[in-house]
Formats: structure tokens, C-alpha cells, sequence
């Protein structure tokens, strides 16, 4: 019976707790021309509920109620809504519309034929102007969610990756923003001098120093092929020069000591609670910093985002910018598909893309949602990827777990100093090597 | 006739909803499991491959596994040693009907009463390198624990799971070893004493030797807890660092919420329910005949 318990235990085990901004949407009134008329019947959207809420899609979805008095709608979801939505879509009884979550294998749910194809519904009108669904998504965001040209799911907010530090702290000190490699060594022996940590990091989740350190630096040595060649699995991408040297930098800042002392051990909030407490001048995390931290930060702290530091030298693009999405969907077996992607059109217009991110501080996938005057947080994130050349997106954590955790994995020892830089790089390139032999794992590419 | 029939119905009556909870929760689960190992599923549509014994063969070539294995087996014979050495010991310090000793044994209680979740959330903030109380300790004796922290420290990591485990389970076995203590006839004490049998010589020939059937219960309690021992690893370690913590449980739930892998982790959950099934009626067997049975009160 025990062995059952433990087995149960499984299921409901301990979730991280999302943090709900309990906003007060109201989405403005636009005219959503339904493509086919009139929507009737009951619609349900499962969403995770994580440092964004969920308020603001039922909000939304109590607007396009009023649009269309004959259908019916619930907004329900969890921190951890995917591992109640799993057995559902295994069971063919998944809701209409869902945002399931980073837990979710979204491509595995792709490429088992549980995803509607949304392309034809993009290239149908847009809720508001002139145009189609699909002019009002940024392209490369939109390519996100394809697969074999393919549009599975469909982007929402958007996420970029870098580093954050307080301007505050930094002007009383006289400390200038590290915008080279080199620059980050000078200021942090500067920082430490003060008695102070120079870099956090969130170490019990080291995909967090993955995407804030070793792939934007691999990207800064070796351009974004590089950071592409190791999502495509290219024989020796993993072990490559920019891929080792980047992993060398990350190993010149712990022996320097230039890493707060206890950061392998700490989850993100607790890492991020450091930062905002002023015990370390800088930490990498993507823009949902503020949202996740704002019930915790003292009310004199402030915090903005740059880029992480480039690699002096080297031939990648200084302006490029990591960016991320969590990912919409309509399933295959849904019940009201029509009114699934028609309410998930209204959640994409222009208007309450635009009231999204006044409210949850954070960027949208749709063009011009970032124009007028954006909360504080965001303004160099959104100025910083629109001045950005370049974009690129962390991709394989998703395609291959396994080669995901064996790094996670590999960065913990290296810290640990158990391995050299090179001996972590031969090991990601092992893991990589034994997911290209996999003939049961799809391959994707960039 | 009548009797026993009416009887029967009777008994019939009132065991049928424990053998239908039982089958349904327990039984049919287990066929399940059995079942799926033998398939290629990501749990996310009704597609699945029978592959056959594939799951099992890739298993048993899999590192992962064999170090999880090990690690589960290693926490087993240390937590299980120092649980069943202090149960003991504790059982016999609060021997008695004192007050004292009454409530000390409800204190010793009090972790195995809170969800292993919570005992494990409580060990994490104990063994926080910023502020955790344990580590504070263990550095003002002179421990480098504070870099990268116990929790992610492959010399500790290992030996902080073993000490919250041990932490949370104590209660129960020093219970566990009070009832059996308290089995002893006074007369085989009286004797013993009479015989100059005192301290550890009397512990040693008479009270361990008595407690032939307590032990059992415990040993088996113990496989059982430890064998399937997932929330405080998942919780304080994730089974890092870098696999150091990985127990066969913790692998499990890793290839099911990461990796997607139903059918592998599947085989997994059979090898765990074969291994606590051969080890549970290698100790029933070991201990079936008490040679101490008519000894006790």
C-alpha cells in the first residue's frame, strides 16, 4: 500500500506555488468578427497559473461573453494544470482552449496529431484593423510554434532572457553597467571589494545559468549558429570552441569568487530574493523578474534588465536577444474549436494585447502592443529587443529532456569543481550524441 | 446450514468495500503498470507500441538506473541501521510510565505525524547556506558547508537525505521498540537480573533477542519507507547533485514528468515492486519462526 502512496505521491507532488497579480482587467470592446457568425455552447480554457495569473484571461474571457451571449465560458487553471491536463488529452476529453504550462510536452501532444493546426485560421482576418490573424503576430515569435512548417500553438507574452541589476545601487556606487565580458571582471572585483556578492544565480535550477550565461556567451563567441548547431544536435556543436570557452567563463567567475557563496543551492526565489535585498549586485533571469519578486522586494529596491555582458572579441551579435514563449493551443478533440480560436483571437488583439502588458509588465507577441508608455520594468527589455538585430530562442530543453537534465547535471559538478570546462562539454556532447542515435526521439530543427 | 450461510454473507457483506477499494486503487493500478512497462507511450494520446521486454533491456543498460539503485540501497542500510539503532535506543532511555517519558515519546512522535513534504520543506530552510540553522552549526565547528551548500554539496547531499529520513521515521520505531520492550515479561527481567545479567550483556542476550518479532515489523517497515522514498529527495535534493541523491522513485517521476517516457517509467515502478516484493519475503521468511515465542508476556 505504501508503494501506492509513494506512487500517488508522484502526482500531486509539491508544485511551485504561482504568484497571482490579482489585476482588475477590463479588455476594451472590439468587434470580433467570428468567421464562421455565431458562437453558441459551452467553451472551457485550462491555463496555467503562473507569476501572470489566470484573472486576466477570465476577464477577457467575460468581454467576449458579452460579445456572444450564447456561449459559455470557464477559465479554470493551476500552477500546475499540465499534469491534470495530460490524462485528459490521453483520454480524449481535453478542454477547448489551453495554455498548458512549461510542465506540458507540447510537441509531443504535436506530433501525436492533439493539436489543431492554427495556420488557416491565422490567415483569416484579424480581430481588429485591416489584415490578417497571422500580420499581427511577430513572424519569429510565431515560428516558435511550429513544427515541420506546421503551426501547432500560438505565442501570447514573450519573455526575454538577460540580467538585472539596481540602477540605484549602482549609481550610489558609481559602478557602470557591464556591457563586455571584460567589464563584468573590473566591475565585480569592484563589487566585491565593497563586500558585496557580484553575481547570484539561481543553482538548484541551473537551466537558469544556462540560458543566462552559457548560451548567450556561446552565442557571443560563435553567432547564434553556433547556439542553433547544438539545439540541431551537428556532431561536435556541443563541444565546440564558443561552447567551451563560454563554459570557461562561467568557471573564470567561480574561482574568482565572483559568484555568491551558496548560489548552487538556491532555488530561484530565494536566489532572487537576494538580489532584490541588495546582497548581490546582479542576477540573470528572464522579465518576469519583477512580476515573481514584486510581493517580496523591499519598497526602496528597483531593478533593470541588460544584456548579459558579450564576449569581448568575439563574432557573434552584441544586440542579439534570448527570447522565450509558453505556448496556446487548441486541441484536436476539443469540443468548440471555432469559439476556442476566435476567443484566443480576441485575447490577441491589438487593444487587450496592449491592456495585457500595461497590466502584467511584461512583452506580447503581437506588433505594437509595447507602444505608448510601458511600465517602468519594461521599458529596456522592450527597447532592448527592438533595437535587437538578431533573436534566438532556447528550443532543445523541450525537444530532448534528456540532453536538457544531463546538462543541468554537468553545470552543477562543474560548479562543484568535480569537472574542467572541457569535461563538461564532452559530456553535453555525449548526451547529444545519444538522442542523434535515438531512432524514438524526433528530431527537430531550429 | 443456515447458519453458516448467513454467516458467510455476513462476512461477505462487510469485506467486499475494503476488496473493491482494494482492487480498484491497488490491483488494478499494479496490472496497469505491468502492462504499460511493456509499451512505448507518451502518456499524451491513446497511441502506444508494444515493444516487449525493450523498456526492461534499456533499463538494465541504463547508469542512471544502476546508481539510483545503489543510492536507494546505500540509504537503506545506513538510514535503516541508524532509524532501528536510535529507535532502540530512545525506546529504552523512555522505557516507562513517567510523564517525562511519555511526553518524550510523543515529541519523538511529532515528525512522523507531519506530511514528509512539510519534514522535508523544514530540513531545506535548516540546511539553507544563508540561514539555515543546521549549517550555521555545522560551520562554527569548522564545516566548509556554506559553498555550494549541503543540499548541492556531493560530500553532504547524500547524508542530509539520510538524516531527515531518519529524522521523520525515528517516531515510529521508538513506539515500534517500546511495545516490544514492554512484550518482556518482568519475570525474564527479574531473572536475567538475578543472574547478574545487567546493562549491555542483558540488552545483548535477553531484550534483542526478545524483540524477534518487533523486528520484523520494523525491517519491513523500513524497506517499504525507503525502497519508495520520493518526497523529501524531490523536495530538499531533486536527486542531485548531478545524480548523487537519485533514488529509484525520484528516476521514476524524472521519466515521467520530464522526459514524458510512461511506458520506461512504468518498468521502472515493476523493478520497485519487485524489489520491495523479494525483499519483504526475504525478511518474513528470515524471521518467520520465532525461536523467542513463548518468552514473552
Amino acid at each position: 500500500m505504501k508503494f501506492v502512496v509513494a506512487l500517488a505521491s508522484i502526482a500531486l507532488a509539491a508544485g511551485l506555488a504561482g504568484c497571482n497579480s490579482g489585476s482588475t482587467p477590463e479588455a476594451k470592446e472590439t468587434t470580433t468578427p467570428a468567421a464562421g457568425g455565431k458562437l453558441t455552447g459551452a467553451l472551457e480554457v485550462q491555463a496555467f497559473q503562473g507569476g501572470y495569473g489566470i484573472d486576466f484571461y477570465q476577464a477577457s474571457a467575460k468581454q467576449f461573453e458579452k460579445q456572444h451571449p450564447d456561449l459559455k465560458i470557464t477559465v479554470e487553471g493551476g500552477p500546475r494544470v499540465w499534469e491534470s491536463l495530460t490524462p485528459r488529452f490521453a483520454n480524449g476529453n481535453p478542454p477547448d482552449l489551453t495554455f498548458p504550462g512549461w510542465g506540458m510536452k507540447h510537441w509531443d501532444l504535436a506530433e501525436e496529431d492533439q493539436l489543431v493546426d492554427l495556420g488557416p485560421a491565422l490567415d483569416g482576418k484579424a480581430a481588429e484593423g485591416e489584415g490578417t490573424w497571422r500580420d499581427t503576430f511577430d513572424p519569429q515569435i510565431l515560428a516558435l510554434g511550429q513544427l515541420k512548417g506546421v503551426q501547432y500553438t500560438l505565442p501570447y507574452y514573450v519573455m526575454i532572457y538577460g540580467w538585472w541589476y539596481d540602477p540605484e545601487v549602482f549609481k550610489k556606487n558609481g559602478w557602470t553597467v557591464p556591457k563586455t565580458y571584460s567589464e563584468l571582471l573590473t566591475l565585480s572585483d569592484k563589487i566585491k571589494k565593497k563586500g558585496m556578492a557580484p553575481i547570484t544565480f539561481q543553482g538548484k535550477y541551473p537551466y537558469y545559468m544556462i540560458d543566462g550565461m552559457l548560451l548567450p556567451w556561446a552565442q557571443s563567441i560563435g553567432g547564434i549558429d553556433a547556439v542553433n548547431a547544438a539545439q540541431n544536435l551537428e556532431e561536435g556543436a556541443w563541444n565546440s570552441p564558443a561552447m567551451l570557452q563560454a563554459t570557461e567563463r562561467i568557471v573564470e567567475l567561480k574561482q574568482k569568487g565572483f559568484f555568491q557563496e551558496g548560489a548552487t543551492s538556491m532555488s530561484h526565489t530565494e536566489a532572487q530574493q537576494e538580489f532584490v535585498q541588495g546582497k548581490a549586485a546582479m542576477v540573470p533571469c528572464g522579465s518576469w523578474l519583477f512580476s515573481e519578486m514584486k510581493k517580496t522586494m523591499p519598497a526602496t529596491a528597483k531593478m533593470e534588465y541588460f544584456l548579459p555582458p558579450f564576449i569581448d572579441g568575439g563574432k557573434g551579435d552584441p544586440t542579439a536577444v534570448l527570447i522565450g514563449i509558453e505556448p496556446w493551443m487548441v486541441p484536436t478533440e476539443a469540443k468548440n474549436k471555432e469559439a476556442a480560436i476566435e476567443l484566443f483571437k480576441y485575447m490577441t488583439s491589438l487593444s487587450v494585447a496592449k491592456k495585457f502588458v500595461q497590466e502584467k509588465g511584461t512583452l506580447m507577441a503581437i506588433k505594437g502592443s509595447d507602444d505608448g508608455e510601458l511600465p517602468d520594468v519594461l521599458k529596456v527589455p522592450s527597447k532592448t529587443l527592438r533595437e535587437s538585430k538578431a533573436v534566438y530562442s532556447v528550443q532543445f530543453r523541450h525537444w530532448y529532456p534528456t540532453l536538457s537534465t544531463e546538462l543541468e547535471n554537468g553545470l552543477t559538478s562543474l560548479l562543484n569543481g568535480q569537472i574542467s570546462a572541457k569535461e563538461f562539454c564532452d559530456r553535453a556532447e555525449a548526451a547529444a550524441d545519444k538522442v542523434r542515435k535515438d531512432p524514438n526521439i524526433t528530431k527537430h530543427k531550429v | 446450514m443456515r447458519n453458516t450461510k448467513g454467516r458467510n454473507a455476513f462476512i461477505f457483506a462487510f469485506l467486499s468495500p475494503a476488496v473493491l477499494i482494494y482492487a480498484v486503487f491497488l490491483v488494478w493500478p499494479l496490472l496497469q503498470s505491468f502492462q504499460m512497462s511493456m509499451y512505448r507511450w507518451r502518456g499524451v494520446s491513446r497511441n502506444r507500441k508494444f515493444i516487449g521486454a525493450e523498456n526492461f533491456n534499456n533499463l538494465f543498460q541504463d547508469p542512471v538506473f544502476w546508481k539510483s539503485l545503489q543510492n536507494t540501497g546505500t540509504l537503506l542500510v545506513v538510514a535503516g541501521i541508524a532509524t532501528i539503532a536510535l529507535g532502540v535506543l530512545l525506546a529504552h532511555l523512555t522505557d516507562g510510565d513517567g510523564a517525562v517519558r511519555k511526553f518524550a515519546r510523543a515529541i519523538y512522535l511529532f515528525p512522523q505525524v507531519i506530511s514528509l513534504v512539510a519534514v522535508a520543506l523544514i530540513w531545506q530552510f535548516q540546511l539553507n547556506p544563508k540561514y539555515g540553522l543546521v549549517t550555521d552549526m555545522l560551520f562554527r565547528l569548522g564545516l566548509p558547508v556554506r559553498d555550494p551548500g549541503i543540499v548541492r554539496d556531493p560530500r553532504y547531499a547524500f547524508s542530509a537525505i539520510a538524516v531527515a529520513f531518519v529524522w521523520h521515521a525515528l517516531g515510529f520505531f521508538v513506539l515500534l521498540f517500546s511495545a516490544g520492550l514492554k512484550q518482556i515479561s518482568g519475570e525474564i527481567k527479574e531473572a536475567s537480573a538475578l543472574d547478574g545479567s545487567e546493562g549491555w550483556h542483558r540488552f545483548r542476550h535477553v531484550t534483542w533477542p526478545l524483540l524477534w518479532s518487533v523486528k520484523r515489523t520494523a525491517i519491513t517497515y523500513l524497506l517499504i519507507h525507503i525502497l519508495t522514498v520520493f518526497a523529501l529527495v524531490f523536495v530538499m535534493t531533486e536527486g542531485g547533485p548531478d545524480r548523487g541523491t537519485e533514488t529509484i522513485v525520484s528516476y521514476l517521476y524524472e521519466q515521467i514528468a520530464k522526459n514524458g517516457q510512461y511506458g520506461y517509467a512504468s518498468a521502472l515502478a515493476v523493478v520497485v515492486f519487485g524489489v520491495s516484493m523479494v525483499a519483504s519475503l526475504a525478511v518474513l521468511a528470515y524471521f518467520r519462526k520465532d525461536p523467542t515465542a513463548g518468552a514473552r508476556a
